[in-house]
C-alpha cells in the first residue's frame, strides 16, 4: 500500500511492460510547416484584439483617428497612468484576485471531488442525481440576479466580497466536465486496485485521481478564472461602491457622453495581465500532462 | 504495485476486468471495526464528496430557480405594488407571440452556423495542437487567447469589422468588386456576423477541452493500429473519435445549452439598440428577448415563463444531441 | 407580496447549512455608523460633479457621512436600480435617475418618496424650470425627484458643408433654416440636392424632439394608448418622406458607424443637447475644429434630451436625511459648482442667470458663448409632455427601430404597422 507513489515522475521505475521501441503516434510525430502555418492564422486572428487594445491605448485618443497607426505609441505608460488616478485600480486588483483566486480553487476542488464520485463510485441516485446536475446549465441565468441579491440580502451577504464569491464557489459546469474527464482518463483497473491494497476512498481519491486529472483540472482552473475575473453586472449590484472588482472598477473609465478609447483600452489591457500570468502558470500544468503521457510511452 | 500504477493508465488497451460492486471487496466475514469502517467509508463517501456541490447548490443556485418557477405564474411586474397570480396565463400569451417564435428562429440560424462548424474546427484544431509542438504552452494558451479578449475592446472591433457604411469587411468586399453586405438589415447576413463573432470566441475553447481529453489517450492504441496498417484518419476516426466519447459528450452538451442560451454576441452586435436584436428583431435570440421582456419591459413574470420554455427546449434538443454523440462515437468502436 | 418573497428566502435560509453562519453578520446597507453619524449613500452615474460637494456637505454636517456609488454609463445604474426595486432592498438612500428611464421610474412611483412630504419646507418648486418639475410630479400630485441637469436643445451643423451647399453658414442667417420643421427638412432637400450628401445622422434623432414637442405624447393622460390619433402619424410620415428624399446618413447614434460618421463627415447637421458639444469634439476630433458650430435655435421651438433627478427610494433607512442632501444638492449654488466641474447644465432658474454659466465658451465651436445659447433654448422649451408608464420603452423598442428599419429599405407603411403593433403590445 505505501508504495503508491503520488505521481508517476521520469525518474520513477521503469514500466514494467515496455512498449514497442517504435513512436508513431500522431502525438509524437513532430509536425510541418502547414501545422504551423495554420497554427500562426488562428493566433494571430486570436491576438489582434489585444493588439489593437494596446494600439489604441499607447496612443493619444484624440490622434486615434480613421487612419489608424499600426504601430504602438509611446504614450502608454501616461494612458496608464491616468487609470490608475481615476479608479482604485490596486484595491480592485487585489480584490479580483482574491474573488477569482477563492473561486477557481473552491471551483476545482469540489468539481474534481464530486466528478470523481459521479464518475467511478456506485451509489444511490448517481444517475438521477448527475442529470440534474447537467439539467441546470439549461436554464439562463440572466434573470437570477433580482432572486439571488434577495437571497444574499436575506443572509446578510450583500456588500462583501463574499456576496460574490458565495454563488460561484461550485459549478454544474465543473463537476460535469471533471465527471467526464475522469470517466474515461481514470482506468477502473487503478481504482479497484488501490481499494484491494486496502486505500480508503479518500486516499484512492489522492493517489490515483487527482495525478490523472491534473490537465482538466488546469483547464478547469483557467476557464473559471477567467469567467470570475470578467464578471461584471453581479459584482456592480452587490458589491459596495468603495470595494469594487477590477471589471466594476474598470467601468468607470467609460463615464462622461463622450467615452475615451485610449483611457478604456488602457485600462482593459492593464487588467489582462494578471489573466495571462494564470494562463501561463496553468497551461504548464496542461503540458505537464503531456510529459507524463510521453515517459510513459 | 508501484510499476502498475504508474504504467497502467490506459484504458481500452485490454479488456476491462468486469465491475463488481464495491461493497463485495472484502467479502462477508468478521464484523471487525476496520470493516465496519471500510463499509461505511464505501457507502457515505460517495455523498461526502458531492455534498459540498449540492449544499452550496442548495443555498445560491436553488432558490433563483424555484423563483423564477415560481413568479411564471404571477403577471410580475418589476417593483409594482401588485403582482397578480395569472396560472399559465405567461405561457400560453408565450405560444402565441409572434416575436418569441422569431426569436425561436433566430437562436436555431444561429446556433446551427455557430455550433457546428465551431465544434468541427475545434476538434481538428486539438488534433493539430496535439502534435509534438515546439512551445507547446505558447500554442495551446494562444488559442484561448478570444476567451480573455475584453467585452468593450470586441464591440468596437466587431462594429469596426461589420459596420454597414464603414465597416473593413465590407471595404475589403468592394476592393474585389463584390457588393456590400448589409450587416444590420439582412437577417441572414446578420446571423452570419454573429455566429462569426461567436466562433471566433468559442473555438480555441472547445479545441482546448478536447485536447486535454486527448492526452488521455494511452500511446500503445496507435502504436497497435499502426501495426494493423490504419491510416492516419482511419487511426482517428475509429480511436480518437470513441475515446473521445465523454469529452465529446460534454462539449456538444455544453454547446447545445450554450449555443440555445446565446446572448452577450448579438447583444453586443448592435450596442447602440439595446436588446432589440435588430430593427425588425431580424437577429433577436430567445435570451435576449427575455432579457428584454424582464428588465427592459420589466414584465419578469413573462420572462421567467421564457425562460422555462426556453429550459425545456433545451433539455430535448441537449438529449437528442446526446444520443447522437454517444451513437456515433461507438460507431467506430470495433 | 413582498413580506412573502422575504419569506421564502428565509424558509431557505433556515434550511441551509451554511445560513447559521451568515445569521450573525446582520443586514447590509446604511443607517447609523457605531460613532452615532448618520450614514447615507447616493447613487449616481457618468458625471454628476459632486465629488467635491459631498465633502462640502460633510464639512458642514459633521454628523452625516455620505458615500458615493458611481458607475460609469446609465445603462448599469438603472439596471441595478430596477433590480433592487424587484428585489426590495439594497438602494442607495439617495439614487439618481435619468430622463429616458423616468417613464418607468414614475410608473413605480410608490416605491419612491414624495420629496413634497419629506423633503425640507424651504425647497420651493420655483427653484427649477416649471417643464423639469412637471415632468416629475406624479398625478395625484407627488414630487418624487429634484432635478439637477438638462439637455437643452439646439442645432449644431458643419459650416463648411452649408456654406458649399450654398446655404446660410453663419449663425444668424442659419437660424431661418432651423426655425420650424418644414423649414429644416426643406433646406435638408436642397442640401442633398446641393450635395449628393446626407443632411442628418438619423432619422430617430429628429422624430423623437418632434414628437416630445407635441402636445399629447404616447399616452394620454388616463394612461390610455394613442398613438393612432396623436400627431405622431403625421410626423413619422415627415421624416420618412426626408429619409426617402436622402437627408439622413442611416447611421444609429451611440453604434461605432455613428462616432465613425462624425470623423467622415458624414452628415451636415445634428440635433444637439447642451452635452452634445463634448461627444461631437470627442468624436469628429481636432481635425474638424473650428468647422463645427451651434446656433440659438431648434426647429419647432425649443426641447430637452437628458438632464436627470434625485430620488429618494422608500427602502432606505434615513430617508429625511437623505432628502435634506439631495435637495442641498440640486441647490442652484451647487449645481453651478457641478456645472463647472463636469459641466453639468442646471436645471436651476437661478443657475441659468449665473454670470459663471452665461460666461462660458466653447473653443472648438468658435469661441461661441455657449452657457448663455443653451440657457436661452432652456427657457424655451414648453410644457412638460405628460409620459405614460411605457413611454420610454415604446420610444426605445418599438419606433426608433421601426425608423430604422425604413433607413434599411422597410416601406413607411409597413414600419407604421409595426410601430402600432409594437406600441400596442407593449402598452398591455
Amino acid at each position: 500500500m505505501a508504495t503508491i507513489t503520488d505521481r508517476p515522475t521520469a525518474t520513477g521505475p521503469k514500466p514494467a511492460r515496455r512498449r514497442g521501441s517504435k513512436r508513431i503516434s500522431l502525438a509524437d510525430r513532430r509536425p510541418g510547416f502547414v501545422v504551423y502555418g495554420i497554427l500562426i492564422a488562428f493566433i494571430l486572428g486570436s491576438a489582434f484584439p489585444f493588439y489593437w487594445s494596446f494600439l489604441v491605448a499607447s496612443h493619444d485618443d484624440q490622434k486615434f483617428t480613421a487612419d489608424a497607426p499600426l504601430l504602438p505609441g509611446g504614450n502608454f505608460f501616461h494612458n496608464a497612468g491616468r487609470v490608475l488616478d481615476t479608479i482604485p485600480f490596486w484595491k480592485a486588483l487585489g480584490n479580483s484576485i482574491l474573488v477569482s483566486g477563492t473561486v477557481t480553487v473552491s471551483v476545482v476542488v469540489l468539481s474534481t471531488l464530486a466528478g470523481f464520485a459521479f464518475a467511478k463510485l456506485r451509489f444511490k441516485g448517481r444517475g438521477p442525481l448527475m442529470v440534474f446536475v447537467v439539467a441546470t446549465l439549461a436554464v439562463p441565468t440572466q434573470l437570477g440576479i433580482i432572486p439571488l441579491y434577495m437571497a444574499m440580502a436575506e443572509y446578510g451577504w450583500s456588500g462583501t466580497l463574499g456576496a460574490v464569491i458565495i454563488p460561484n464557489l461550485v459549478t454544474a459546469f465543473g463537476v460535469f466536465w471533471m465527471r467526464q474527464y475522469i470517466a474515461d482518463a481514470v482506468p477502473d483497473e487503478l481504482i479497484e486496485a488501490a481499494r484491494m491494497d486496502g486505500c480508503s476512498m479518500i486516499r484512492t481519491f489522492w493517489h490515483v485521481c487527482l495525478p490523472a486529472v491534473r490537465p482538466a483540472a488546469a483547464m478547469l482552473g483557467i476557464f473559471t478564472f477567467m469567467m470570475s475575473w470578467n464578471d461584471f453586472l453581479w459584482p456592480l449590484i452587490v458589491l459596495n461602491a468603495d470595494n469594487p472588482t477590477m471589471q466594476v472598477a474598470l467601468e468607470k473609465l467609460q463615464s462622461g457622453y463622450y467615452v475615451d478609447n485610449s483611457l478604456v483600452l488602457a485600462g482593459t489591457t492593464m487588467a489582462t495581465v494578471p489573466i495571462l500570468i494564470v494562463f501561463l502558470v496553468l497551461g504548464r500544468q496542461i503540458v505537464a500532462g503531456i510529459m507524463q503521457g510521453a515517459v510513459k510511452g | 504495485m508501484t510499476t502498475e500504477l504508474t504504467v497502467t493508465r490506459g484504458r481500452g488497451a485490454e479488456p476491462r476486468p468486469p465491475r463488481r460492486d464495491d461493497n463485495d471487496d472484502i467479502g462477508p466475514g468478521k464484523l471487525s471495526w476496520r470493516y465496519r469502517l471500510t463499509r461505511l467509508d464505501v457507502k457515505f463517501s460517495p455523498y461526502v464528496y458531492i455534498a459540498p456541490f449540492f449544499i452550496l447548490f442548495a443555498v445560491v443556485g436553488l432558490f433563483p430557480l424555484l423563483y423564477t418557477a415560481y413568479i411564471s405564474l404571477f403577471e410580475w411586474e418589476l417593483g409594482a405594488d401588485e403582482q397578480p397570480f395569472v396560472g399559465i396565463e405567461n405561457y400560453t400569451a408565450l405560444l402565441a407571440d409572434s416575436q418569441f417564435w422569431n426569436a425561436m428562429v433566430n437562436t436555431f440560424s444561429i446556433f446551427a452556423i455557430s455550433t457546428i462548424p465551431q465544434l468541427i474546427i475545434a476538434v481538428l484544431l486539438a488534433v493539430l495542437l496535439n502534435t509534438a509542438l515546439r512551445g507547446r504552452t505558447g500554442w495551446r494558451m494562444g488559442v484561448l487567447l478570444p476567451y480573455v479578449a475584453s467585452l468593450v475592446a470586441l464591440t468596437i472591433i466587431f462594429g469596426d469589422l461589420f459596420g454597414v457604411q464603414y465597416g473593413t469587411v465590407n471595404n475589403i468586399l468592394e476592393l474585389f468588386g463584390v457588393d456590400r453586405i448589409d450587416w444590420q438589415a439582412d437577417r441572414w447576413w446578420s446571423h452570419v456576423a454573429i455566429a462569426t463573432m461567436v466562433n471566433w470566441r468559442w473555438t480555441g475553447y472547445n479545441a482546448l477541452i478536447v485536447l486535454a481529453a486527448m492526452q488521455a489517450i494511452p500511446r500503445d492504441v496507435y502504436e497497435a493500429a499502426w501495426v494493423d496498417g490504419a491510416s492516419k484518419v482511419r487511426q482517428f476516426t475509429s480511436i480518437t473519435l470513441p475515446m473521445l466519447r465523454p469529452t465529446l459528450i460534454f462539449v456538444v452538451v455544453t454547446s447545445t445549452i450554450g449555443g440555445l442560451q446565446i446572448f452577450t454576441e448579438p447583444l453586443l452586435f448592435s450596442p447602440s439598440a439595446g436588446a432589440n436584436g435588430g430593427a425588425t428583431h431580424q437577429y433577436q435570440t430567445v435570451v435576449l428577448y427575455m432579457y428584454q421582456a424582464g428588465f427592459q419591459s420589466q414584465d419578469l413574470g413573462y420572462a421567467s415563463a421564457m425562460a422555462w420554455i426556453l429550459f425545456m427546449v433545451i433539455i430535448v434538443i441537449a438529449g437528442i444531441n446526446f444520443l447522437l454523440t454517444r451513437r456515433l462515437a461507438s460507431s467506430g468502436e470495433a | 407580496m413582498r413580506y412573502r418573497r422575504a419569506g421564502l428566502a428565509k424558509v431557505l435560509a433556515c434550511t441551509a447549512v451554511l445560513a447559521t453562519v451568515a445569521t450573525a453578520c446582520g443586514s447590509g446597507g446604511s443607517g447609523t455608523s457605531p460613532d452615532g453619524k448618520v450614514e447615507l449613500t447616493i447613487a449616481t452615474f457618468n458625471e454628476f460633479g459632486y465629488e467635491e460637494l459631498l465633502k462640502e456637505y460633510e464639512a458642514a454636517n459633521p454628523n452625516v457621512k455620505v458615500t458615493q456609488r458611481k458607475t460609469g454609463q446609465g445603462a448599469p445604474h438603472h439596471q441595478n436600480l430596477f433590480t433592487k426595486l424587484g428585489a426590495g432592498s439594497g438602494l442607495a438612500d439617495v439614487e439618481a435617475v435619468e430622463e429616458g428611464f423616468l417613464s418607468q421610474v414614475m410608473a413605480k412611483s410608490g416605491q419612491f418618496e414624495d420629496l413634497k412630504e419629506i423633503g425640507p419646507k424651504d425647497v420651493r418648486e420655483d427653484r427649477w424650470l416649471q417643464w423639469k418639475v412637471d415632468a416629475v410630479t406624479t398625478k395625484d400630485n407627488k414630487l418624487i425627484g429634484y432635478g439637477t441637469d438638462i439637455g437643452p436643445l439646439a442645432m449644431c451643423y458643419r459650416k463648411d458643408m452649408l456654406a458649399a451647399a450654398n446655404l446660410p453658414s453663419d449663425a444668424e442667417g442659419v437660424k431661418a433654416l432651423f426655425a420650424t420643421w418644414d423649414s429644416y427638412f426643406e433646406a435638408g432637400d436642397k442640401y442633398v440636392k446641393a450635395t449628393g450628401k446626407p443632411w442628418f445622422d438619423s432619422a430617430a434623432q429628429i422624430f423623437n424632439p418632434m414628437h416630445n414637442q407635441a402636445e399629447t405624447g404616447y399616452f394620454d393622460r388616463d394612461d390610455k394608448l394613442v398613438i393612432e390619433t396623436n400627431d405622431d402619424k403625421k410626423i413619422f410620415d415627415q421624416v420618412t418622406a426626408a429619409v426617402a428624399g436622402g437627408q439622413s446618413a442611416k447611421l444609429a447614434a451611440w453604434s461605432p458607424e455613428w462616432e465613425t460618421g462624425f470623423k467622415e463627415s458624414a452628415f451636415a447637421t445634428k440635433t444637439c443637447p447642451s452635452w452634445m458639444l463634448g461627444v461631437i469634439e470627442g468624436n469628429a476630433g481636432p481635425d474638424h475644429k473650428g468647422k463645427w458650430a451651434v446656433t440659438a435655435a431648434f426647429p419647432g421651438g425649443g426641447g430637452n434630451w437628458g438632464g436627470s433627478y434625485l430620488t429618494v427610494p422608500k427602502q432606505g433607512k434615513n430617508k429625511a436625511e437623505a432628502a435634506k442632501l439631495a435637495a442641498w444638492l440640486t441647490a442652484p449654488e451647487q449645481q453651478i459648482k457641478a456645472f463647472k466641474a463636469k459641466g453639468t447644465f442646471p436645471s436651476q432658474t437661478q443657475a441659468l442667470i449665473s454670470p459663471e454659466l452665461l460666461n462660458q465658451t466653447s473653443e472648438y465651436f468658435g469661441g461661441e458663448k455657449v452657457g448663455l445659447l443653451f440657457a436661452e433654448q432652456a427657457n424655451k422649451v414648453a410644457a412638460a409632455q405628460y409620459k405614460g408608464p411605457q413611454d420610454g420603452e415604446i420610444q426605445d423598442n418599438v419606433v426608433s427601430p421601426a425608423l430604422t428599419s425604413v433607413e434599411q429599405g422597410t416601406s413607411p407603411e409597413d414600419a407604421w404597422k409595426q410601430v402600432i403593433e409594437g406600441a400596442k403590445k407593449a402598452a398591455k
